[in-house]
């Protein structure tokens, strides 16, 4: 992947709001034809970045290349970038395929009415709208709107689409279809995407590359798997939703936490010292058993069907919630007591451990 | 408990109100069926009579009471109204359209444009025809200076129901056209204005009907005889005296008025039912 | 050059307000600046000329008719805003608060509005056959022997220009408030009378602090309307009314324009000070 042409590069990027910065310094490239996820909290600057690269807001500073050309200062309607919104932003007094054709029909470039006609069904047969196009868009699904959403940008051929937080309006069922669809989609135009998205799921299954933003600046940038497997700091492990966190110190290669002290040997430099685990790497063992290595006592409160397999929470004594993860393709789950005391332990070769002393 | 015992109350109260509202209308619509042409402007009814309406149009053989002067000033009127109507709803559309993005000096702005419909008719009036009269020297008329004020006064009130309505336009919706490559203006004529109309059609409302009946302006603002506005002739008419004709015009200016707003709502009442019958298919579906 | 895109932008909003700020500059601030300006020249009899001189204030100031017409102007808005604000308020406490249906409260504020169909100058007008004499109010009270003689008081005195002018602005009261009370969350109320609290309680407490804002909005509609007023009192009071807006109408009558406009100046001072009272209650932009 490295190989392939840039087709988008931001440079230093900043920009705040009366004060806040939302973007602090931020510099990012995608290549031709690659699914970037952008993975952010709320507030991180997602949505900011992406309307920087529309051209909906200008940088305080920094600058802003597409296609090898600097964009910085070119209107939104000049840069030829697609942009699919959270809420769709259809046209509401306009029917299906008014909606798809009105970039063609208005844009600075004229087209014409036979390819108009030509495009426009081509890409809602694709999207899967046959027979939909006279409705008004008021009169369709959230699924749908999302497809029109989608074909209205597809028909431009943009080189490059921002999608904010696309699927964040359906619902679950609907959610995993279009997470298919979308990637199929994109395979089969050759176009670059860049999805923001508040959800670790969503950002881990559909990119080729998941960039992680917080506080306006990027915290790491990789493969699904190693962002999921070796997070970069602290702050990514927590937002990925899979590890527990403790604090404690990191001193001699030995990370002392509320589970004893355990040897850290590839403790990795962070501003802070925090022992990650992930949750489906704690055992469960009952509370007289003796172990060796990291030992830590919990009351177990409740249990969570997640389908493959099953979350169990447990609390320690000064109120910290541990969870549990148990695959059900290991074997049928344990049924553990309510309010009744169990040790959690682990590999400490499988913890990742951050520190001040770290590498 | 108490609002089982106020609502009642309450509720005969507006009764009150409304008719302490509308008392003087049933007054003027009885009073228009006096019997003419001698029958005064006041009770008891001698004979009904359709005599004042006949008058109005013309049927009736002269007598000793003038017919109303308002034929020309109803036309003028009616220009003046649309002229300003005009004028007062593109420039609050481009104000309002303006405020969307915050810019040095907004609230001063704000409040200039909002003093307009604060200022008395009676100084913006006398101002502008000193400004014309002793300063600049030109001739005040209907469709100058008149027309100048009329906007100054309609405007402010197109700007706000503009405002308002743009306060919840959903911004997205311009920015997905950019993003499709539509320029800005024509991003604003095909996406903007459609879904803005409603709004700018009450503006246009207001602005046609406020100028219809603007007075103390036009009184100061506009020449003479000549540049007679409708509300001007019927202010002529208190000098001298008055006869139920008069009341019989504000009768027929009302039912005027009252056909149309009644079409307007009738039509709103359609697109409402429209809108609710395809949401009804759409679940069924 | 990080500027461009945002100065461009800048420059756009600028041509979108220009004309308007241009048209109420040249059309209202630069009409009373000029009231302000010829309130200082030279009246002589059939002319005017920009001479400066204090006459004009000199005699508004030492006239009996003329400060008469000012003090008679504050005291009929202060009677006319208390009037309407006193009839209207009930009236916008039920269709805002009472009427839970927004199709029935639509209907009444519909039905108060209606009225404003017919034209002002008429509708003044048509207090008189109601109020006089021989009209519609002595005739009801006489056929339900409540008065045995006609009141005369009612038409052409100070009365039927306070019953004229509540008539015509109560709904402009009305309005702002029943809009404000809509907007009130119903849940507040109803967590105050679960918390055992009674309506008087309520009412002071929650509706009446929550409906100010459009309480002072309607202020100022019937302020503003009132102050600037000279027809009703003009036609309702047989002219023994006089307003300071019937005096700016006679003397401009009598081409007396500088005394037309040291009365316009006074009238805009009146004004300036009750609309920015007013406005120190409420910040009328953030309310919309």
């Amino acid at each position: 992947m490295a190989t392939q042409a840039e087709i988008f590069r931001i440079d230093g990027v900043s920009k705040s709001y009366g004060g806040v910065k939302a973007l602090d310094g931020v510099t990012l490239e995608a290549g031709v034809n690659e699914y970037l996820s952008l993975l952010g909290p709320s507030g991180s600057g997602k949505t900011t970045l992406l309307r920087v690269i529309a051209g909906f807001e200008a940088p305080d500073s920094g600058r802003v290349f597409f296609q090898g050309r600097d964009v910085t200062h070119l209107p939104a309607h000049e840069r030829g970038i697609g942009f699919v919104f959270q809420n769709f932003a259809l046209f509401p007094h306009l029917t299906v395929r008014q909606n798809v054709a009105f970039g063609m029909a208005n844009g600075v470039e004229k087209v014409a009415e036979a390819e108009i006609a030509e495009r426009t069904q081509s890409v809602i047969d694709m999207v899967g709208l046959t027979g939909m196009e006279d409705r008004g868009v008021e009169q369709i699904s959230g699924g749908q709107r999302q497809r029109v959403a989608l074909a209205r940008t597809l028909v431009m051929h943009p080189k490059l689409v921002l999608l904010d937080e696309p699927l964040g309006a359906l619902d679950a069922n609907l959610r995993g279809r279009m997470r298919n669809e979308l990637r199929a989609i994109r395979e089969r135009m050759g176009v670059t995407f860049l999805h923001v998205t508040g959800s670790e799921t969503e950002a881990l299954a559909m990119g080729d590359r998941v960039v992680v933003l917080d506080r306006g600046q990027i915290i790491q940038s990789g493969t699904p798997d190693d962002v999921y497997s070796t997070p970069a700091s602290p702050a990514v492990a927590h937002f990925l939703n899979r590890f527990n966190l403790f604090e404690g110190s990191l001193s001699g290669g030995n990370f002392t936490g509320p589970f004893g002290a355990v040897a850290a040997p590839t403790a990795r430099r962070a501003s802070e010292d925090v022992y990650a685990i992930r949750y489906d790497r704690v055992r469960v063992v009952p509370a007289a058993s003796k172990v060796t290595g990291p030992a830590l006592t919990a009351r177990y409160v409740a249990s969570e069907y997640l389908g493959s397999s099953v979350m169990n929470f447990f609390e320690t004594a000064d109120g910290k919630v541990v969870e549990v993860e148990h695959h059900l393709s290991l074997g049928a789950p344990e049924t553990y007591e309510a309010r009744q005391n169990y040790l959690l332990t682990w590999e400490p070769d499988q913890a990742i451990v951050f520190g001040r002393e770290g590498k | 408990m108490e609002s089982r015992v106020l609502k009642p109350i309450l509720a005969v109260y507006v009764v009150a109100f409304i008719l302490f509202l509308y008392g003087p209308f049933f007054v003027l619509t009885i009073i228009s069926f006096q019997q003419g042409p001698d029958g005064g402007p006041q009770f008891p009814i001698t004979e009904w009579s359709l005599y004042w309406y006949k008058q109005i149009f013309g049927l009736t053989p002269p007598s000793r009471i003038a017919p109303l002067p308002v034929g020309e000033a109803l036309v003028r009127s009616l220009i003046l109204a649309f002229m300003t109507m005009v004028t007062a709803t593109v420039l609050g559309v481009m104000s309002a359209q303006a405020f969307r993005r915050k810019f040095r000096g907004s609230t001063f702005v704000f409040y200039m444009i909002v003093l307009g419909m604060m200022v008395p008719g009676v100084l913006t009036g006398l101002g502008t025809s000193l400004l014309a009269n002793n300063v600049i020297g030109i001739t005040r008329h209907w469709y100058t200076t008149a027309f100048a004020t009329h906007v100054a006064y309609t405007y402010p009130f197109a700007f706000l129901v503009m405002l308002a309505i743009l306060n919840r336009f959903d911004a997205s919706v311009e920015e997905a056209a950019w993003s499709l490559g539509v320029k800005p203006w024509t991003t604003f004529r095909k996406v903007t204005f459609p879904l803005i109309f409603p709004g700018v059609l009450s503006a246009m409302l207001f602005a046609f009907t406020l100028s219809l009946d603007e007075f103390p302006r036009s009184l100061f603002a506009a020449g003479g005889s000549e540049d007679q506005t409708l509300p001007l002739a019927i202010y002529g008419t208190f000098s001298v005296e008055i006869h139920p004709n008069i009341f019989a015009f504000g009768v027929l200016t009302t039912l005027f008025s009252f056909a149309l707003l009644s079409v307007y709502g009738i039509l709103m009442a359609m697109s409402v039912r429209r809108a609710r019958k395809l949401a009804m298919q759409e679940d069924i579906a | 050059m990080t500027d461009v895109t945002v100065a461009s932008k800048r420059r756009g909003s600028t041509w979108l307000i220009l004309p308007g700020v241009v048209w109420m500059a040249l059309f209202m601030v630069v009409p009373i600046l000029m009231i302000c300006y010829v309130s200082f020249w030279t009246q002589t009899t059939f002319n005017i000329s920009p001479t400066p001189t204090l006459a004009s204030w000199k005699q508004f100031f030492s006239s009996d008719t003329y400060t008469g017409a000012l003090w008679t102007t504050v005291r009929i808005w202060l009677i006319v805003l208390a009037m309407t604000f006193i009839i209207g308020y009930p009236t916008a406490l039920f269709v805002g608060l009472f009427v839970k249906s927004k199709t029935l409260s639509t209907v009444l504020l519909v039905i108060c509005v209606i009225p404003f169909w017919t034209s002002f100058l008429i509708r003044v007008l048509a207090w008189r056959p109601m109020l006089g004499k021989e009209g519609a109010i002595n005739i009801i009270l006489q056929k339900l022997h409540i008065i045995s003689q006609p009141i005369e008081v009612l038409l052409f005195t100070e009365l039927s220009v306070v019953i004229g002018m509540t008539q015509i602005y109560c709904v402009f009261m009305v309005g702002p408030i029943a809009f404000m009370l809509g907007r009130i969350d119903r849940n507040i109320i109803e967590a105050a009378r679960d918390l055992g609290a009674g309506f008087g309680r309520i009412f002071w407490k929650i509706i009446f602090p929550l409906s100010l804002p459009g309480v002072v909005v309607g202020a100022i509609f019937v302020s503003v309307m009132v102050l600037g007023e000279f027809a009703t009192s003009g036609a309702l009071s047989g002219r023994k009314v006089n307003l300071l807006g019937n005096i700016i109408v006679t003397q401009v009558g009598s081409l007396k324009w500088a005394m037309a406009s040291v009365t316009g100046v006074i009238l805009t001072v009146v004004m300036g000070m009750v609309i920015a009272a007013f406005l120190r209650i409420v910040d009328l932009k953030q309310e919309l």
